[in-house]
């Protein structure tokens, strides 16, 4: 069963746009999925300490539906890549668990914490 | 003696996740060193707290927020 992942990579910022580009794409490659991955790049920022002597980063985050099998592959070619700085997956799956509060329930909650402070 | 409540900044905005990449949000929650700020100040509630901790933790590791404010290496 896929499951939904969010990863940011942080590129390191003297690389040019284009190299970037190719990176991500045969990353993405690797994933195998039918969907194109979302990816939204925030660009150059400053690092807020610095790694290594980098003291800037290109930052990436892109969000993908995969089988969890072809993580491994994946993750071994971003940790292998010189150009990526830093990287972090994590599993994007917020509505699995915890259903949308409606108002009803929500008001339901205050009085539920409201009795039990009065037992005290 | 009970301390009074405090109410959670993150119910009381309708928060339902808090989002690691949003440093903004996340630097009101770290002391002037970047600790992460206990639930007893910050008036989060366990869930929350609970939830912070990690964006925290993860924002750290991104080098979105420092770990140590201030610190020269």
């Amino acid at each position: 069963m896929p499951r939904t992942y969010e990863a940011v990579y942080i590129f390191d910022s003297t690389l040019e746009d284009a190299a970037i580009n190719d990176k991500i794409a045969r990353f993405h490659g690797m994933l195998g999925t039918k969907e194109q991955p979302e990816v939204a790049h925030w660009g150059r920022r400053q690092l807020a300490y610095s790694i290594g002597p980098r003291e800037n980063g290109y930052y990436v985050v892109s969000k993908f539906a995969t089988e969890p099998t072809t993580l491994p592959e994946y993750e071994r070619a971003l940790k292998l890549d010189e150009g990526v700085i830093r990287y972090l997956i994590t599993l994007h799956e917020h509505e699995v668990g915890a259903p949308p509060q409606s108002e009803e329930d929500l008001a339901a909650a205050t009085r539920r914490d409201d009795d039990d402070d009065d037992e005290d | 003696m009970r301390r009074p409540q405090k109410s959670c900044p993150f119910c009381e905005s309708r928060v339902r996740w808090i989002d690691y990449k949003d440093d903004r949000t996340l630097g009101r929650f770290i002391t002037d060193q970047g600790k992460i700020l206990p639930s007893r100040l910050s008036g989060s509630c366990a869930r929350h707290q609970r939830q912070l901790s990690t964006a925290i933790k993860r924002a750290r590791f991104l080098a979105l927020i420092p770990y140590i404010r201030g610190h020269q290496a």
